[in-house]
């Protein structure tokens, strides 16, 4: 039985630079277990390399990662990966192949080297499938799909890999505003529904603050401020954080904070 | 069954069909020609004119030339997937040329090393090597940097292939030049063995290093993501394609070409677009590819015997500038 906080991702003293140039300068930060996090800043911030580090695809300098009690840099990788799933920027998918294809490859981690396909993976394939709305569509090849249904195969992907930890490196990259809401609106839906810990990198402030229960504002100085989406987008946070003089105001619809730029 | 498979099957029959073709053509045609009731003969009772040709004549060299290919085939296709380039292919990465200079040096030297050993060294220090200049600043390695740095190997070995052959006797340096085409001509069962031999273990290796393959074609974030050690698994997968590379050159000499049109034509026939199809494809037809340059080679001038990296020259070279051009396209290069 896994305890709900072993779901739970913790960055501590993190320090990762490239070279001479130090990009993350140890910052430490909680993910809570079963909630929303979205990490903003200007570009160039550290934002995916911190993301990189939570999913071990960076080592860092100093510092560790823990999810639960168990330090990620020191686990098997196939271990992690049933608890930890990343769908890293911008992913290309290999010529011609199909979405039931690139979908089921979601499922290495759980089988073994010459194992059948077993009822369990199909099952969550078929889930993953619905869940993003591509049922119809997966025998379709990934490269005759609309640039929105390509990016919700590949949040399958990393939803059939089934964890209770999910990582997203700017997956609304490139979509229009109306595939942009329905990746986000997929993502929480899987949130909610079993209390999966998401992490994202994310670029638009006020979907941030409408789709997220945490937010962490990274600044070009290291971290500006993290919590509840109010208290994190406030103007002076703006001003230290992306240099931006802006208004914020409550958003007519949800009441979450919406960054008007003056 | 939908479409889809059925189009798979069909495409996967045509291709062993012309394997099935190739191979009669290949024992049929020659200096003697044969009938197909000849070889059957041959074939069912081990007597006449069809029995020699099929246990002395043509046969070792046709089955060493489907080996070959096959390894060859198969090789392009690993780095073809491995780099997502379809210019990515050991002959072109100047693997294949690295395995010949080691045997042509070997051979000379003097060594009681066996041919595949020596085959296999030069292909993997080639690869080191091309592997090593290929490193950026940063330590990382893109695959278009990867190739054009091969294609250099691939030019540097050749011309030490050259500078070989200029400091031998007239008639070994004949036969080394005519080696270092790629020919087939006076193969016997020992090679055929050789590289059936090699090619089946490199085979069972590659079955179990497939799965890696189909998500490292992922990317290596999402392939690491995924539980897999990706750096150890390219590493690997390199290793194999390297040696099965290898194993076709220490038989057939380094034909050029094979491997980089193997994969795409395979994949064209056969419509397979995950890593397993498409190396399987690459395979056979490689295996009809070198069948075919092998037979077109000794019998397109009658009475003299070409080698058969003329003939995959003459079709791969073409291929070869016309993906360039596409490349440069494309803006990747």
């Amino acid at each position: 039985m896994m305890l709900e906080n072993d779901n739970a991702l913790k960055a501590e003293g993190l320090t990762i630079g490239y070279g001479e140039r130090t990009v993350i300068d140890n910052l430490s930060l909680d993910f809570p277990a079963g909630r929303m996090t979205a990490i903003l800043g200007p570009n160039g911030c550290g934002k995916s390399t911190l993301l990189r580090a939570l999913a071990r695809l960076i080592t860092p300098g100093k510092g560790k990662v823990t999810l639960g009690s168990d330090n990620i840099f020191s686990m098997d990788t196939r271990a992690l990966a049933r608890r930890l799933a990343i769908l890293p920027q911008a992913s290309k998918a290999p010529e011609g192949i199909t979405v039931a294809d690139l979908v089921r490859r979601g499922r290495t981690p759980w089988r073994g080297l010459f194992s059948a396909w077993s009822e369990a993976d199909a099952a969550a394939v078929a889930r993953a499938l619905k869940e993003v709305g591509l049922t119809d569509m997966s025998e379709r090849p990934i490269d005759q799909l609309s640039g929105g249904q390509r990016q919700r195969a590949w949040v399958a992907l990393v939803l059939a890999q089934d964890t209770p930890c999910l990582l997203l490196d700017e997956p609304t990259t490139w979509l229009d505003l109306t595939h942009q809401i329905e990746v986000l609106s997929l993502i929480r839906e899987r949130n909610r529904a079993q209390g999966v810990t998401v992490v994202t990198v994310l670029h638009d402030l006020n979907l941030a603050a409408r789709f997220y229960d945490t937010l962490v504002l990274l600044g070009p100085n290291g971290m500006v401020a993290a919590g509840a989406p109010q208290d994190v987008l406030t103007e002076d946070n703006l001003m230290i954080g992306f240099g931006l003089s802006a208004m914020v105001v409550p958003d007519p619809i949800t009441g979450t904070p919406m960054v008007v730029p003056r | 069954m939908n479409a889809k498979t059925m189009a798979g099957i069909r495409g996967s029959l045509i291709l062993a069909a012309a394997l099935l073709i190739a191979i009669v053509l290949s024992l049929m045609i020659g200096q003697i020609r044969l009938s197909a009731a000849d070889l059957w003969t041959g074939l069912l009772t081990g007597k006449g004119p069809g029995a020699l040709t099929l246990r002395v004549l043509r046969g070792p060299g046709v089955v060493t030339a489907i080996g070959a290919g096959a390894a060859l085939g198969a090789s392009g296709a690993i780095f073809q997937i491995l780099l997502r380039n379809p210019l990515a292919a050991p002959d072109v990465m100047g693997f294949t040329s690295g395995a010949g200079l080691a045997i042509v040096c070997g051979v000379l030297a003097g060594t009681s090393l066996p041919m595949p050993l020596l085959s296999a060294a030069g292909g993997l220090a080639a690869a080191c090597l091309v592997a090593i200049l290929a490193i950026k600043r940063d330590g990382s390695q893109v695959p278009i940097t990867l190739i054009l740095v091969g294609l250099g190997i691939g030019f540097l070995t050749a011309a030490a292939n050259s500078f070989v052959v200029t400091r031998l006797p007239p008639e070994q340096a004949a036969e080394a030049q005519r080696w270092l085409t790629g020919s087939l001509a006076a193969r016997d069962w020992g090679h055929a063995g050789q590289v059936f031999g090699c090619g089946t273990v490199l085979a069972v290796i590659l079955v179990i290093q497939v799965r890696a393959l189909s998500l490292l074609e992922l990317g290596d974030d999402l392939a690491t993501g995924l539980g897999l050690k990706s750096n150890r698994a390219r590493l690997q997968l390199a290793g194999t394609g390297v040696l099965l590379a290898a194993t076709g050159v220490a038989v057939a000499g380094p034909v050029p070409f094979i491997a980089l049109m193997a994969g795409p034509l395979g994949m064209r026939i056969t419509g397979a677009k995950q890593p397993g199809g498409r190396i399987l494809s690459a395979a056979v037809a490689g295996a009809i590819i070198t069948v075919l340059a092998d037979l077109a080679a000794r019998s397109i001038v009658p009475g003299l015997q070409l080698p058969a990296g003329v003939m995959t020259g003459i079709f791969g070279a073409p291929y070869l500038l016309w993906l360039l051009s596409r490349e440069m396209d494309a803006g990747d290069i």
